[in-house]
């Protein structure tokens, strides 16, 4: 492998443009190749294994960058975090090219600093020959060199011109809404947004105003639960809702029977939206306590109201968790801690792959584990064992 | 006498493709999923759900690439891809910044072996596999040069 490893750099090595007022820089090039290399593993960006790009040097050296005629370095791809907060304005920006050049211009742009580059179908553009990327960025952005950068690495003969402007946040709540329908879970049991007569007023409604928190029925992890809860509720259970988003899983219960139903989630708009919810569906504030917890390890802040939600570990008949693989994995402890001995734990969020993973996690909780799936998606379920 | 039309491919019309950058596990209702998603009318949460789900295996805010494919119909698909090329020059060379003067300036240096690896990984995206290796090397050194990286054969 190191022999045609050999072969295959050496070929590359005329890739390499021989720039005269950079001989300093460049070392001198040789044909012999170092075979003191490690072996060749493929740099890694999964987890667990360690990535080998910790090869790489990892460490941010701003003290690397030149300065030069007050020219200095500049951030070319800024930091994500900024512009997903939420708060801040940013900018759309109206790039022209030729058609043959789109795709390559806009996975480029993606490289040198904006946070999404979209175009309408080729197709759409018949024969015209140029054809506009719409591309945002965040708010501080240097958006002419970095429309120059992308195009000079794919080198592109020309200059793209483009029209810059700010776009204040919207009200991204609405932009869920709109494709909230009233959806059936099963005959008698429907999710209707608040906006929209129920379709049958005799089955059991669960009116939804979600905003930006997730779980409008609609979304097959949901329409899991909702079955598994369906099942599980006789009357008068204690039910966690670990994970609310918009609390459909909690309101549901309490309409199939439930005595109380408790809700908790790290996302401060899920709680809010669980307790408008709640209202909306003319549920006293007793039967479905909410709690804001803190994401790292699934223990509350240290205060009173979190407290309380501690004392109820133990407590649960039934605890249903609908969020992702990885908060499912390492809080495997804290969510069993909460159910009595042999209550039903329903565990969702995951893709159909992902089960072998946690059912290997949960072994050690759980008896009877069994699986539903739906489009992809799964809910396993288990009886918490009784030591 | 049923014909079954296993090998016809109902194309749905296409309305645009659209490229992100969101960090694994990080997709939310807000920029720079939402001004794209709703500009197309596109399900904003199924997306988040769907992408956070399919990314728990990358090491959270990884950058990550995706392809969206919004359909007439206000449906969707999408392929999830490794890292922008830059992300990986800017860990191979240790700098958290390209250079105000690419061309002029020069900010950091990385080796032919770097661009080696990142092309390995690159290929294994769904929409470069029919390219070669020595393709796909040319537009990271490219990249390189455009952000004042120099490639050389050995650091």
């Amino acid at each position: 492998m190191t022999a045609s490893l050999h072969g295959r750099l050496s070929l590359l090595k005329h890739l390499i443009p021989f720039k005269s007022h950079h001989s300093s820089l460049l070392s001198p090039l040789h044909t012999t190749y170092s075979t003191s290399l490690p072996p060749d593993s493929p740099p890694q960006i999964l987890i667990p294994p360690v990535s080998t790009l910790s090869r790489f040097k990892t460490k941010p050296s701003f003290a690397r960058s030149v300065q030069l005629n007050g020219v200095s370095a500049f951030t070319s791809e800024s930091d994500t975090s900024s512009i997903t907060d939420v708060a801040s304005d940013y900018l759309s920006v109206n790039i022209r090219c030729q058609k043959q050049d789109a795709e390559a211009l806009s996975e480029a742009l993606l490289s040198f600093g904006a946070c999404s580059a979209y175009m309408d179908d080729l197709s759409d553009f018949g024969d015209l020959d140029e054809i506009s990327i719409t591309s945002i960025f965040p708010q501080d952005a240097r958006v002419g060199t970095c429309i120059t950068e992308a195009a000079s690495s794919i080198c592109l003969e020309y200059s793209p011109s483009y029209d810059i402007s700010v776009c204040r946040q919207c009200d991204w709540a609405s932009y869920v809404q709109e494709s909230f329908q009233p959806t059936k879970v099963i005959d008698g049991l429907w999710v209707v947004p608040t906006w929209t007569e129920p379709p049958d007023l005799q089955s059991t409604n669960i009116i939804l105003d979600p905003g930006l928190a997730f779980g409008t029925g609609e979304h097959p992890t949901t329409k899991l639960c909702l079955l598994l809860l369906y099942k599980l509720i006789k009357g008068g259970e204690h039910v966690l809702d670990y994970g609310t988003g918009s609390g459909v899983l909690g309101i549901a219960a309490l309409k199939m029977g439930a005595a109380l139903s408790v809700g908790l989630d790290i996302d401060p708009h899920a709680v809010t939206s669980a307790r408008h919810n709640a209202s909306l569906n003319s549920i006293n504030p007793s039967r479905m306590p909410l709690y804001l917890v803190s994401g790292k390890s699934g223990l509350a802040s240290p205060d009173a109201t979190v407290d309380d939600l501690v004392s109820r570990k133990g407590q649960f008949d039934i605890i249903i968790a609908n969020i992702l693989l990885n908060p499912l994995m390492e809080l495997a402890d804290d969510i069993v801690s909460y159910g009595k001995p042999g209550s039903i734990i329903g565990l969702s969020g995951i893709l159909s792959e992902q089960v072998p993973q946690l059912e290997e996690r949960y072994s050690k909780y759980l008896d009877g584990i069994s699986l539903s799936e739906m489009n992809g998606w799964a809910c396993l379920r288990g009886i918490k064992k009784m030591h | 006498m049923a014909t079954v039309l296993k090998d016809v491919v109902v194309r749905r019309p296409v309305a645009a493709t659209l490229r992100l950058t969101v960090p694994a596990g990080g997709a939310r209702p807000g920029p720079p999923v939402a001004p794209v998603l709703g500009q197309y009318r596109l399900n904003l949460m199924a997306f988040c759900k769907d992408f956070n789900a399919r990314t728990q295996k990358y090491k959270p805010d990884t950058p990550i690439a995706v392809t969206l494919t919004a359909y007439k119909d206000n449906t969707f698909e999408f392929i999830v891809k490794s890292p922008p090329v830059s992300w990986f020059l800017k860990k191979a060379a240790g700098i958290e910044s390209g250079s105000g003067r690419p061309g002029h300036v020069s900010v950091s240096t990385i080796s032919l072996r770097h661009v080696y690896e990142i092309a390995k990984i690159k290929q294994a995206d769904p929409t470069t596999k029919h390219l070669s290796i020595e393709a796909i090397c040319k537009t990271i050194i490219a990249t390189a040069n455009s952000m004042g990286l120099e490639v050389v054969k050995d650091l």
